[in-house]
């Protein structure tokens, strides 16, 4: 039993080390913030006074009203299209007989490793020339597109597990196809559904790239876009900027802690069957 | 499929009746006609997220390859340059570097939190449901949700000459180590690699924690039994089962270090010199700031193929014998 | 994987079709032009209605943001909307900027590609309607870009709101610590109370040249100016025909800095230093000397009264040719502006206006763009500020004045000069080699 208990310890330890190792960076990133704006401050040390103030100052700095305003248009331009016709897709795909499923697969599952960095030159001009730069929608329309693969390869994981005797039963009902979908299927994937909303929801919200190239003005980007222009603008003072990057990473935060459960089971499924 | 309409002369000439073949060529059509209208209503439900998949994802990536093969300053008419652009990829070192550090950046992003994750899971596992295991999966995990570019600005912080981790070394006597760690060529890659393992190991902390709570408890009861200790152990019975988590976790660790953007933009800009470009940035700079939209476009290529080619192999290793 | 490979050959078919950009070249390049001369009254002003200038400017120059709230009070119908970047930001989404979006007066980068892309609007019908071409040709001479992206002559496509020098700050109580009371008269002299701060234990010299910024070019080009003749600098800058980087004094002024470099005399962590932090690292008495512009001399007048100094880069031999780099802080209007005129008329203003120069002085530190007689602000004689105008004037009297290197091109700042002199400072690059380096990235970029 001794070897055992020192194991333990050691593993205790351990994690506890990592654990440091993971929020120290938060711990600094909190304490730089309290500083006087304008300051370097030396590494982890407590300002001689707590200017909470900074957070204010980066609120007004950052216009972060607008820019929630902002995030929060792009988010529900993005998710609720981007679950609607995943899962359609996804049931279709999962559930259904549908022609070429196979090469339709093969098409989305191709799309699952694609680098964002891939396509974003194009993506441009291409929005350019629906006159869509610098809007909301150079964000959502794309992100919407760039998210389908991994969100319908999800929805038909989930799909392809569901008996399909409860399709045949409804069938005989005489349900209609969407019938069947919207009343039969749609009420059990509920938690599959949930999931994927948090991670669409999650990844728009640090949507940095699109944000970046497609929308100059920083008041219509996603948050992570804003925080870019930020650092850009205020890179130079630490303490704002400190403070900004906490009001910008801080919903994600609640969000996650939120929903964890649901968020952590949702991850480790999709990753596993998607 | 044309071919069954034009050959009706040497068909009627031939004696043979309606034969088999015939008859199951009909039967195949009609099957085939059958089996679109009954899959009709799935291929509708299939269309909207073909659509914008199609339009927002397909369409400019067929654009990039297009662009490859141009000249073209994104302002004026673009000029055919063939494959101008690739070979100037695989000869100008500005080019073919950023690719080499993402390669690089494997280790750090993938390897590393790999094999913290899979410690980390280990030793969580055998906390069972105890307090400080849950409170450190949610912790670890807490650096996958913030923006990249949030986790850029922390550790660039830190890893300045004023920063905490300087701080620390001081105190532990390791003065002569301090630097700037990310405006050195010798820890600039390594430092922005940090970042990315601090990120990813949650992430794979949870996938092996996952892999890990499948395994039948009485398998390690056994392994203790034969007087195997931890290593042995883990190799023999944990390692097998998690193989799944443990392929997942490594392909979307070297993806996010292939593609890496945000937090080298934060933190680097690619330097010092450009000891830390990487493809993502370098697409960047050709296309927005050189506006070399076709060499922008190639390296574009160039890394989406890159990215193909690594994680095919490894995808059909994960999968070749859990899934039958 | 028969799927893939259909999507391989259907990308392939795609790629074969029509050049991109073909479709839309025209409007771009030829809108601009005649919007000044066609304003219908004939008089250019920001008119009587409610307009909203949209401004692109760098952060941490307030001298902007000053300028259009003194404006703003005496136009009430004219609302500046504000945007701010550091430079290396600006730098790379000035083409963007000014090609999609509504920006109408914005901090120009090296403005050569931007003129010949028909991005800027060509000022030359303002000038001649505000009389700027009564200037000295001096002032204006930058801005001017032909139609091959050499800059020196051509169309105006961009203006001052002042133009700045650089040289050498120090800090009064550390230089009199090493035992220097009046600035050194030759580079001997500096090296020597370089070295001299050296053994005091002192850094001698600071230097932002981290992130995308190589602010080594600083140094290097004062020794270049030293080492040789500002004007064939000026040509190089200017991409003439034939010009050259890689000559033998300009390698002389490499080594020279590579000297300084491998002599200790600049921070260690340099590579990692951004502006900001120089500026505060010298401000706090970190170290004794600094190279930076006139731009810092009102700020450095509040935030160390007193405590700083400045002079021009000594020359080799007491008495020898003085250079000094000094270009206008440059604003330009977008081709595509919504209000042009009062971009203009706001950029006149800024010239002529006696609160406008004196803002621009007190402020934003430099000298007023401007007629050579025009009004100018009293200053207080021992203030930083006093110090670098009588510089900036001995320098015009010796046309010692440079373009900045990193203006050359472009990209040349950010892809070549940053990480090479990053590379030197690591030991990684040769004076030689940066030299080479430079030159001939220098001609692909301007196409030879």
């Amino acid at each position: 039993m001794n070897t055992t208990a020192r194991e333990l310890w050691t593993g205790r330890i351990l994690l506890i080390v990592v654990m440091a190792v993971t929020i120290v960076p938060f711990v600094s990133l909190f304490i730089t913030a309290l500083h006087p704006p304008g300051t370097y401050p030396p590494g982890l040390a407590l300002p001689e006074e707590f200017h909470w103030n900074n957070f204010l100052l980066a609120f007004e700095a950052a216009n972060m009203g607008a820019l929630l305003q902002s995030s929060f248009i792009i988010e529900l331009g993005v998710v609720p299209v981007a679950i609607l016709i995943a899962t359609l897709a996804g049931f279709a795909l999962g559930h259904l007989n549908v022609p070429f499923k196979r090469t339709l697969f093969i098409i989305f599952v191709l799309g699952l490793t694609l680098p964002f960095e891939g396509i974003i030159v194009p993506l441009y001009y291409q929005m350019r020339e629906y006159g869509l730069l610098n809007t909301q929608l150079a964000i959502i329309l794309p992100l919407i597109g760039l998210f389908m693969p991994f969100a319908v390869m999800w929805m038909r994981a989930h799909f392809v597990n569901m008996p399909q005797e409860l399709s045949e039963a409804a069938r005989m009902d005489g349900a209609s196809t969407w019938q069947l979908f919207w009343r039969v299927h749609v009420p059990l994937s509920r938690p599959a559904i949930a999931s994927l909303a948090i991670l669409l929801f999650l990844w728009t919200w640090n949507q940095f790239l699109l944000a970046i190239v497609l929308v100059d003005d920083p008041e219509k980007r996603t948050m992570a876009g804003a925080l870019g222009a930020f650092q850009g603008q205020w890179g130079t003072d630490i303490p704002l900027l400190c403070a900004g990057s906490l009001l910008i990473l801080t919903p994600t935060l609640i969000v996650f802690l939120v929903f964890q459960r649901q968020f952590v089971a949702a991850l480790l499924q999709g990753a596993v069957k998607g | 499929m044309s071919t069954s309409w034009s050959t009706t002369d040497k068909a009627t000439s031939r004696p043979s009746a309606p034969g088999p073949s015939d008859d199951l060529r009909r039967k195949r059509r009609a099957a085939k006609v059958r089996r679109l209208r009954t899959g009709l209503p799935g291929l509708l439900l299939v269309a909207p997220a073909l659509a914008f998949y199609g339009v927002f994802v397909l369409r400019p990536l067929a654009a990039t390859v297009q662009y490859s093969f141009y000249e073209w300053n994104g302002i004026s008419t673009a000029t055919w340059a063939g494959v101008d652009n690739y070979v100037r990829l695989l000869t100008d070192p500005d080019l073919l570097g950023p690719i080499l550090n993402a390669l690089q950046l494997i280790i750090y992003f993938s390897f590393v939190p790999v094999v913290f994750g899979v410690i980390a899971a280990a030793i969580i596992r055998k906390m069972g449901a105890s307090r400080l295991a849950g409170i450190s999966r949610t912790v670890l995990f807490l650096p996958q949700v913030i923006p990249l570019v949030a986790a850029g600005i922390m550790w660039t912080w830190l890893l300045a000459t004023d920063g905490a981790v300087n701080q620390v070394m001081r105190v532990i006597g390791l003065d002569g180590l301090t630097r700037a760690w990310l405006g050195d060529f010798d820890t600039a890659l390594p430092a922005v690699g940090v970042i990315g393992a601090w990120v990813n190991v949650g992430l794979c902390m949870l996938l092996m924690l996952a892999g890990m709570t499948k395994v039948d408890p009485s398998l390690y009861e056994a392994a203790r039994l034969d007087g195997a200790g931890p290593i042995r152990e883990f190799v023999s019975v944990t390692l097998p089962a998690v193989r799944q988590e443990l392929g997942v976790a490594i392909i979307i660790t070297v993806i996010s270090a292939l593609r890496s953007f945000d937090i080298i933009f934060i933190s680097t800009q690619g330097g010092p010199g450009s000891s830390t470009m990487v493809p993502g940035l370098e697409i960047y700079y050709l296309a927005f700031f050189e506006r070399e939209i076709g060499q922008a476009s190639a390296l574009a290529v160039a890394l989406t193929v890159l990215v193909l080619i690594v994680v095919l192999p490894l995808n059909r290793l994960t999968r070749s014998d859990s899934d039958s | 994987m028969r799927s893939a490979a259909l999507g391989a050959i259907g990308l392939l078919a795609l790629a074969a079709c029509s050049p991109p950009g073909g479709d839309e070249e025209p409007e771009e390049t030829s809108a601009p032009t005649t919007s000044a001369t066609t304003s219908a009254s004939g008089e250019i002003s920001c008119g009587t209605e409610e307009v909203t200038v949209e401004a692109y400017v760098e952060t941490g120059f307030p001298v902007f943001a000053e300028l259009a709230a003194e404006f703003e009070s005496q136009h009430p119908n004219v609302t500046f909307n504000i945007r701010e970047d550091q430079f290396a930001v600006i730098t790379q989404n000035a083409p963007r900027i000014l090609a999609d979006s509504e920006t109408d007066i914005m901090r120009l980068p090296q403005m050569s590609e931007l003129a010949s892309d028909g991005l800027l609007l060509d000022l030359d019908p303002y000038a001649e309607a505000f009389g700027w071409d009564q200037w000295p040709s001096s002032q204006l001479e930058q801005m001017r870009v032909d139609d091959e992206g050499r800059r020196g002559s051509g169309p105006l496509y961009a203006m001052g709101l002042n133009y700045s020098m650089t040289g050498v700050f120090y800090n009064v109580e550390l230089a009199e610590q090493i035992g220097m009371t009046e600035p050194p008269a030759t580079l001997d002299e500096f090296d020597a109370y370089l070295q001299a701060a050296a053994d005091e234990g002192l850094t001698p010299l600071n230097q932002f040249n981290g992130g995308a910024t190589g602010g080594l070019a600083f140094p290097l080009q004062a020794l270049m100016a030293s080492y040789g003749d500002p004007s064939e600098i000026n040509s190089w800058v200017y991409q003439q025909e034939g010009a050259n980087i890689d000559t033998e004094s300009n390698l002389a002024a490499a080594q020279h800095l590579n000297g300084w470099i491998e002599s200790g005399y600049f921070a260690d962590d340099i590579n990692a230093i951004d502006y900001a932090q120089m500026m505060a690292r010298f401000i706090e008495g970190d170290s004794v000397f600094i190279f930076t512009g006139d731009w810092e001399s009102g700020n450095l007048d509040t935030q160390m009264p007193g405590n700083a100094g400045f002079f021009l880069m000594p020359p080799l031999e007491e008495g020898g040719q003085l250079g000094a780099m000094s270009a206008p802080l440059t604003y330009g209007v977008s081709a595509n502006a919504a209000n042009p005129d009062c971009a203009a008329t706001f950029l006149d203003w800024v010239a002529t206006d006696e609160t406008a120069r004196t803002i621009a002085v007190e402020i934003g530190g430099s000298h007023p763009m401007g007629p050579a007689d025009a009004f100018m602000p009293e200053l207080d004689e021992s203030s930083v500020t006093a110090q670098t105008l009588a510089a900036g004037a001995t320098v015009a009297e010796n046309n010692g004045t440079m373009d900045f290197i990193a203006n050359a091109t472009g990209s040349i700042y950010a892809q070549s000069w940053t990480p090479q002199l990053q590379n030197m400072v690591a030991g990684q690059q040769t004076p030689e080699g940066l030299l080479e380096t430079v030159q001939s990235d220098y001609l692909e970029q301007i196409g030879e």
